[in-house]
């Protein structure tokens, strides 16, 4: 139908969802985006990125604490420091953007706390995908679905806001994610 | 008539290829568009994907960009 009507490329991913073996997300096209209004600003924008980015952190650091073996606890204190990385060059794309001068405490005093990255809350996540919390790969795991929860949500955004400065921003927010989701497979692929 | 939407044949990318294509394509610039009903999306989808079931998909055209590549399944 599409090839007939214009559209350049066209590729049929054959198999469908059932023959996809990466992280899927969940939920319906609009999960989450209630946290985006469409109209936001490229400062706006920045500033719900990283509330998102700050619940998925206080999400790794409230696993790290309730995790008993050592080697768990580990990686979700490996996977907190990540999302303060991530956090870090979000309140770094803020001051270059605004031309602010603000320091990180003041901006997050102005970032409005929002739900776990993604859209779903901690507790929606941890009912949902059931993880053994004791075994490594199973932590990786639900990194990874909570890192394709996010990138899914980036991209379902992109598509609703009108700026496009602010576009790009939430584009390359997104394309970090998808890093992001590839450099845990390889870590799960190396346990 | 147009024939050639009926004829046209969509290339087919098993999942390796289709994974590899998305990870070297930024999220902008791909479109990945599910054409399932919504309670099958809800429950799974491929990140990032546009849902547009089958059944509208005709009157909906206009809301995929035809520029770019798009995977659908």
């Amino acid at each position: 139908m599409l090839s007939g009507k214009g559209f350049k490329k066209v590729f049929n991913v054959s198999g469908g969802i059932k023959a996809w073996k990466s992280k899927t997300a969940i939920g319906p096209q609009d999960l989450g985006l209630d946290l985006f209004s469409g109209k936001e600003s490229c400062k706006d924008v920045l500033k719900v990125a990283y509330s998102l980015e700050q619940g998925l952190r206080e999400f790794y650091v409230d696993m790290e604490e309730k995790a008993v073996k050592f080697s768990v606890k580990d990686l979700f204190g490996k996977l907190a420091d990540i999302e303060v990385k991530h956090q870090m060059s979000i309140y770094l794309a803020y001051t270059d953007i605004s031309g602010e001068d603000v320091d990180k405490q003041s901006f997050e005093d102005m970032v409005e706390k929002k739900a776990l990255e993604g859209g779903l809350s901690t507790n929606e996540y941890l009912g949902l995908f059931k993880s053994d919390l004791d075994s490594e790969a199973d932590v990786i795991s639900l990194a990874m679905s909570i890192e394709a929860q996010a990138l899914d949500l980036y991209q379902r955004v992109s598509g609703k806001i009108d700026d496009k400065d602010s576009q790009k921003i939430i584009n390359q927010i997104a394309n970090e994610e998808k890093a992001h989701l590839a450099s845990l497979g390889k870590l799960l692929d190396s346990l | 008539m147009k024939w050639m939407q009926f004829f046209t044949p969509a290339k087919s990318l098993d999942y390796d290829e289709a994974e590899s294509y998305i990870a070297q394509h930024p999220g902008d610039q791909i479109t990945i568009l599910d054409v399932r009903q919504p309670s099958e999306y809800r429950q799974s989808h491929i990140p990032g994907a546009t849902l547009i079931p089958l059944p509208t998909l005709d009157e909906r055209l206009s809301e995929l960009d035809p520029e770019k590549p798009t995977l659908v399944y």
